[in-house]
């Protein structure tokens, strides 16, 4: 008998377009499938068909769509109900048994037939053309079978039964679509589990298991090893499978022919109630109400359809279980917030907004792709359309008010999602709530997203006319604008949406992004309120279903005040386009990526044979800047000084403006008088022949002024770097002298397909040529510096330096620096408003040596760590002058800027601080390393290691910079805390330096010769300084650091005051080895020179 | 204000023909159509009721044309379509007030009271706050009738509303029926030929998407006056009387088919003069019109 009704079930779906449509789009999703997963994220020596990378595609994608699941098994039982034949099915002498077994395995035959598009296309998906031969193992129809197997089918099999069961139960779609949000809470709440085992085993989509069970491996296992079956895999698929099993016998008990459901004995009572007498109602009178047709009226009708549609998704439980869902979730799965180095940071809403926008993203996708289909056939899918399509409603009032009641429960998520925030805020001890931020990340943010995608939503419902296909078409919408950003097609006159808004900072708040993306987000409004009324004009009224004859009726459906609106709307989005257009294109230039490209092949091609010309060098800078922080804008005027340094004639000179168009070199002259030559003015290259040769030694003044305006706005990104409050940029915006290395074209298989030859990212130690840098084309070898800066009255403007005066001009602040010793070219202008927090630093032996000035510069409300900072600056500076040499510079300051950039980076004597790292970190002294104080510690290291000594552009640079301030800031550490904390850091390192190599797709070079690894400069290096220290003692590395110092000082260096060349890591390990006793020499090739990879 | 239907016609995309030609002056009052099933007269309401588009033809009420200027004739039209569900989970009166609000009612007050007169009016008033999903047949056709009520009405389209309802509910329904019959063009469509002739004061007759008969009621019964003759016969006459006689109907009483045959003079053999139902006219209508068909 079952088997009768299995035969039926599938002939009945092989007739339905939907199986169809739901495998052709696993299919083509399928193809890009692993492009897709692992889009952004290094893959290293990971082949692209590798077991590993095959399971976790297939996990993810089986993951992504359980919801089609839903809509193949919910619908299994429920489609009786809905086709009201279920008292003719109940009634017949089939078993129960025979019944339900029957459907499922009728229905679960059809989902592994859609499921094996993921099969199919991912296989298809390997020959596809983009993908590089190195990248991928020979083909194996096998492994995917396997794959397929072990991983899709038990889950598969679970979501099966769990939506089979539901639907059978509650009889009730929307109750089936949010299962699918179940599994997927059930997934995140898996990454809240510590235990790796645990998480391993219960993870339903075994993305986590793979990673588990190949943890130990090298990145060849990685690549060629199968998964092994018996273990954690194993358990994982049978407990999913079990679970199935579970639903499946709980759904046969409980599932029972009856028609009604038996509930709501109070209801039915009081039907009964009903038949009483029926009174003669000849003698009512029915009052003639008034009709309006009116505007007002439309506006009434508007307010009473959007909370009519809103009440009716609002009081479903299933959308309470979606809430609920969404609260629950960062309650228990959000314990990182802003994590350094394994410190949390305070649970500042800004954090907390972002992680509930991260993780409810789904919950609203399902909203709106699934609402939207219900609300657009709520009519129809109740029967009552006729009577709706036969009142005088206007098609796009209704539309427009489903439209807003779907928004409207959007915003009652959002509140709830704000709720447990805040709830979850109070939990931790943080009261600053700061709602403006809540209501802004939420409605600024996430709303006008959602409000546009349902604007696609309705009108893909509206013109298909099939609930299930329009659901797919939307998903197929997301999924293409999302492919359209990635292929760089990304302005924002077409881009579905426009750019996501900037990041929201403390200290600039949405600074100058919110501007244009309000426009931009009004421009496409419009665009979605015309996709509205395009949908109102062709949604079905009445019985004729064929677009085509809708299409043709829709004329007659423009009324006069529509017309009236639509022609608006259109002037608006006109207008509002053109003026973004204006903006972008006009004021500013639009670069497509291939645009890009072709500049950058064309740029190196044309400039690459001057890159080692002999150039003067910057000996002298002065400038005067004037920032305008309130109109982003600035101008820098001044001269450097450059001297030939070479042994030869200079007769012309090679300038390059930076490569940005806001930025205007708007003068430049050389003393004694020259003739330019613009033959490469379109690389903003200029060459500048002098009257008279630069002999040997000689100097020449070059002025210059260079100014950067802020016009309109740009598409996409714009400069981050100068802020409204919270400016940071160094010198490398300003004219730099000959060619830059860093406009080439970087990517290796671009430029092989451009036929450009293998980029040296990083030249070898016996280049002479770079020996003789200190960095990437550097221009100078130590300037001496002054610089004024005028800035808003209310900022504070700060370079290196000692402040020689500070006035007010003009309604502005002026500072005046002065760096009285010669410092490296390397300086940063930083403007803000800042509270500040200074105090003094004397070195306790010498008591005739100047105190040092501490000053830290900070935003108003991020006073937390401060102290921890000051209290780093004066260990380190403790340590460092005892253990290495004197500090240099009369002051040491810190200065906080806004969060876009995450890192803390060394100057003369200033220290640029993002404030996404140490500012907020809420730091546990009992179970945290004080990440403060050590990242202060280490970029103060930096005042030696990178101030001091300079290392040459070549292999193994980064060691000597990066290494040794990670030694040193950890001696400091161990110092001023314990050698515990020591040791927890190196943890954590342990785990940057394996997550490094995982990601690398190159051999692992050696310390010595590390090129940009910072996996290898900053974690191995920490690990292996550390082990050093512990195997010669702390001294011994001292002294020898303390000697490379003295013979490398790039201004007083024994060996560097006779040679023209940097130190490299030969001449450092020389001073190892110098240091360490016979004995132990081999470890000195073992922990720096060989590749040997740590044990972990 | 008169309904007029001129050469109305519709074929659907599969060839079935619905309307053809049809015509119809329909005046203030009850007017009836009947058919039997699938003769075409859902096609022909919803046509009038704006829900579908006609292929060739003319409908006017007053000085709309209905076929183009749907929103102003959807003003002054109440519909209750043969089929229709509810949404469960809400009382009749929030959907009943919503339905106020979609027929451009949006004064709050006047809306609440005409609600509340209606619930009145169609005995649903003590059930209000319950949720339709507990509605019985006869209580969600009184609910279909109020909210057709709502924007007063001067053109009524009910499609065999009385299907399936138990003849309690049956006069109830058409209790409030009636009273509207007064100022209001009325529709009725059925195929329960008793229901025509309790209420209507105009009908017409439609089979396979003709017009086969038009007329008042009585006048109609005026023309079959004596010309209709009743016999009971036994099972294996049955095939012998049909070719003998014009057999409009035939019905099982006791067991035993009884013929009713069309003849305008006595025919004698057995059988008698009987006082002519509208039933018989609709039968002989049928018949005929069925007959020229096959023909």
């Amino acid at each position: 008998m079952w088997y009768t009704i299995f035969k039926f079930e599938l002939q009945y779906r092989s007739k339905r377009a939907d199986t169809y449509v739901f495998f052709l789009f696993l299919f083509l999703f399928s193809i890009v499938g692993v492009d897709f997963i692992f889009q952004g994220s290094e893959m290293g020596l990971m082949k692209k068909n590798s077991p590993i990378v095959i399971a976790k595609t297939m996990g993810a994608i089986t993951g992504l769509f359980m919801i089609l699941a839903s809509m193949i098994m919910g619908v299994s039982v429920l489609r009786d109900f809905e086709y009201n034949i279920e008292s003719l099915m109940f009634t017949t002498p089939i078993h129960k048994k025979d019944y339900l077994l029957g459907r499922f395995l009728g229905a679960f035959t059809v989902l592994l037939f859609a499921f094996t598009g993921i099969l199919i296309g991912m296989m298809l998906g390997e020959f596809m053309p983009w993908h590089n031969p190195e990248d991928l193992m020979a083909f194996n129809a096998m492994l995917y079978i396997k794959t397929f197997l072990l991983i899709t089918l038990p889950i598969l099999f679970f979501g099966a039964s769990l939506f089979f069961v539901t639907g059978a139960l509650s009889r009730n779609l929307v109750v089936v679509y949010t299962q699918g949000i179940i599994v997927f809470v059930i997934f995140m709440l898996t990454k809240a589990i510590s235990n790796e085992f645990w998480q391993a085993i219960i993870d339903p989509f075994s993305l986590t298991t793979t990673t588990f069970i190949t943890k130990s491996w090298s990145a060849l296992e990685k690549s060629t090893q199968d998964l092994p079956l018996f273990g954690p895999l194993l358990y994982n698929k049978l407990f999913w499978a079990a679970l199935g099993v579970i639903a499946l016998i709980y759904g046969y008990k409980k599932f029972n022919f009856n028609v009604v459901k038996e509930k709501r004995s109070k209801k039915t009572k009081s039907q009964l109630v009903t038949h009483k007498t029926a009174t003669d109602a000849s003698d009512i009178i029915i009052p003639k109400a008034n009709k309006h047709y009116g505007l007002l009226s439309k506006w009434n009708q508007l307010k009473q359809f959007t909370w009519f549609y809103f009440t009716g998704i609002f009081k479903q439980a299933s959308f309470w279980g979606i809430v609920i869902c969404g609260m629950i979730i960062i309650l228990i799965n959000s314990v990182n917030l802003g994590t350094v180095y394994g410190v949390d940071s305070y649970p500042a809403t800004y954090f907390i907004v972002e992680e509930l926008k991260e993780t409810s993203m789904y919950f609203f996708i399902i909203l709106l792709v699934f609402y939207s289909g219900e609300l657009v056939w709520k009519e129809r899918s109740a029967k009552l359309d006729l009577i709706y399509d036969a009142t005088p409603m206007s098609n796009f009032i209704k539309l427009l008010g489903k439209y807003m009641g779907l928004n409207l429960i959007y915003v009652v998520l959002m509140l709830a999602l704000m709720g447990s925030g805040i709830i979850f805020q109070t939990l931790r001890g943080y009261y600053n709530y700061e709602f403006q931020v809540y209501v802004s990340g939420f409605f600024l943010e996430i709303l006008p997203f959602l409000a546009l995608y349902t604007c696609i939503a309705f009108f893909i419902q509206s013109v298909v006319n099939h609930k299930f296909l329009g659901i797919m078409l939307v998903i197929v919408c997301f999924i293409a604008n999302i492919a359209l950003g990635l292929f760089g097609y990304n302005h924002d006159l077409y881009f579905f949406g426009g750019s996501a808004l900037g990041a929201y900072s403390d200290m600039n708040g949405y600074g100058h992004f919110l501007k244009p993306y309000l426009i931009i987000k009004s421009y496409w409004l419009l665009f979605g309120m015309l996709l509205l009324i395009m949908s109102a004009l062709v949604n079905v009224r009445g019985t004729e279903t064929n677009l085509l004859k809708r299409l043709k009726a829709s004329k007659y459906r423009v009324s006069k005040p529509l017309f009236k609106l639509t022609v608006m709307v259109c002037l608006l989005f006109i207008t509002i386009g053109s003026f973004i257009f204006y903006n972008t294109n006009v004021l500013n230039t639009y670069w497509t990526n291939s645009e890009a490209t072709d500049f950058r092949i064309a740029y190196e091609k044309a400039l690459k044979p001057f890159e080692y010309i002999p150039q003067p060098k910057i000996v002298d800078v002065n400038l005067q800047v004037e920032l305008y922080p309130e109109t982003r804008d600035y101008t820098v005027e001044g001269y450097y000084i450059l001297k030939n340094n070479t042994k030869e004639d200079i007769t012309s000179i090679h300038i390059q403006k930076l490569l940005e168009e806001n930025v205007t070199l708007d003068a430049i002259a050389f003393e004694g008088g020259f003739t330019t030559n613009s033959k490469y003015k379109k690389f903003e290259y200029s060459i500048f022949n002098l009257n008279t040769a630069l002999q040997p030694g000689d100097v020449v003044k070059m002025h210059f002024k260079q100014s950067f305006t802020t016009r309109g706005f740009e598409s996409g990104n714009s400069n981050v770097n100068i802020n409204y409050n919270g400016t940071f940029f160094n010198n490398s915006d300003l004219p730099t002298i000959g060619y830059n290395k860093k406009y080439e074209l970087n990517d290796a298989d671009e430029r092989k397909d451009y036929g450009l030859p293998v980029r040296i990212q990083t030249a070898n130690r016996a280049d002479l040529n770079e020996l003789k840098n200190a960095r990437n084309g550097s221009d100078s070898d130590g300037i001496n510096f002054e610089m004024i800066i005028g800035t808003s009255n209310n900022q504070t403007a700060l370079a290196p330096g000692s402040l020689l005066r500070k006035w007010t001009a003009n309604n502005r602040n002026y500072f005046h620096y002065k760096m009285k010793k010669p410092m490296i070219n390397f300086y940063a202008i930083v403007s803000a408003e800042y509270e500040t927090q200074k105090e003094q630093w004397k070195i306790c032996y010498d008591s005739v040596a100047k105190p040092v000035d501490l000053e830290i510069y900070y935003h108003k409300t991020h006073q937390y760590n401060i102290d921890r900072m000051m209290m780093a600056m004066k260990a380190s500076l403790t340590y460092f002058s005892t253990n290495f040499s004197p500090y240099q510079y009369e002051q040491l300051r810190i200065m906080e800027f806004p969060r876009y950039a995450k890192f803390a980076q060394s100057f003369p004597g200033t220290i640029p601080f993002s404030e996404a790292i140490g500012f907020v970190l809420d730091i546990d002294d009992e179970k945290d390393v004080d990440m403060a104080f050590y990242v202060t510690a280490h970029e103060i290291a930096h005042q030696w290691f990178g101030m001091q000594v300079e290392a040459a552009n070549v292999k193994g640079r980064l060691t000597i910079l990066e290494t040794l301030s990670q030694y040193a800031a950890m001696m400091v550490l161990k110092q001023h805390y314990s050698e515990e904390k020591v040791l927890q850091f190196i943890e954590t390192q342990k785990e940057e330096y394996k997550k490094g190599k995982d990601k690398e797709d190159a051999t692992e070079p050696s310390l010595a010769l590390v090129e940009n690894q910072d996996y290898i400069y900053y974690a191995k290096g920490a690990i292996n300084m550390y082990e050093f220290q512990k195997a010669i003692g702390e001294e011994q590395v001292n002294k020898a650091l303390q000697r490379f110092i003295e013979d490398w000082n790039t201004t007083n260096g024994k060996l560097k005051m006779n040679t023209d060349r940097y130190a490299t890591t030969q001449d450092l390990l020389r001073y190892f080895k110098e240091v360490t006793p016979k004995n132990l020499q081999h470890i000195i090739v073992n922990l720096f020179e060989s590749v040997k990879p740590i044990t972990l | 204000m008169d309904l007029i239907i001129n050469n109305l016609s519709k074929t659907y995309a599969n060839g079935v023909k619905a309307l053809q030609n049809i015509s119809l002056e329909i005046p203030t009052g009850m007017f009836g159509l009947l058919g039997p099933n699938g003769a075409g007269k859902s096609t022909l309401m919803r046509t009038i009721a704006t829900l579908q588009e006609a292929d060739s033809g003319h409908i006017s009420l007053g000085d709309i044309d209905v076929l183009k200027q749907k929103n102003e004739l959807r003003q002054v039209l109440g519909y209750l379509p043969q089929q229709f569900g509810l949404y469960p989970k809400i009382s009749a009166e929030v959907l009943l007030n919503h339905f106020a609000v979609l027929k451009g009612i949006t004064n709050k007050g006047e809306r609440k009271d005409l609600v509340e007169a209606l619930l009145h009016k169609t005995n649903l008033y003590d059930v209000k706050k319950q949720n339709l999903k507990g509605y019985s047949g006869g209580m969600k056709q009184r609910f279909g009738i109020a909210q057709a009520l709502l924007n007063n009405p001067k053109l009524l389209i009910v499609d065999e509303p009385t299907a399936g309802l138990d003849p309690v509910e049956r006069n109830r329904f058409y209790n409030v029926l009636s009273e509207l019959g007064e100022q209001t063009v009325v529709i009725l469509s059925t195929h329960i030929v008793d229901d025509v002739k309790e209420l209507c004061t105009n009908m017409a007759i439609i089979n396979q998407g003709q017009v086969c008969l038009k007329g008042k009621p009585l006048q109609i019964l005026e023309n079959l006056k004596d010309r209709v003759y009743k016999k009971t016969i036994e099972k294996s006459e049955l095939k012998a009387y049909k070719q003998n006689y014009n057999v409009i109907s035939e019905k099982l009483f006791l067991g035993k088919p009884t013929i009713h045959i069309l003849s305008d003079a006595n025919p004698g053999d057995g059988f008698s003069l009987i006082n002519a139902q509208l039933e018989d006219v609709y039968f002989a209508e049928i018949f005929n019109t069925t007959n020229a068909k096959s023909i």
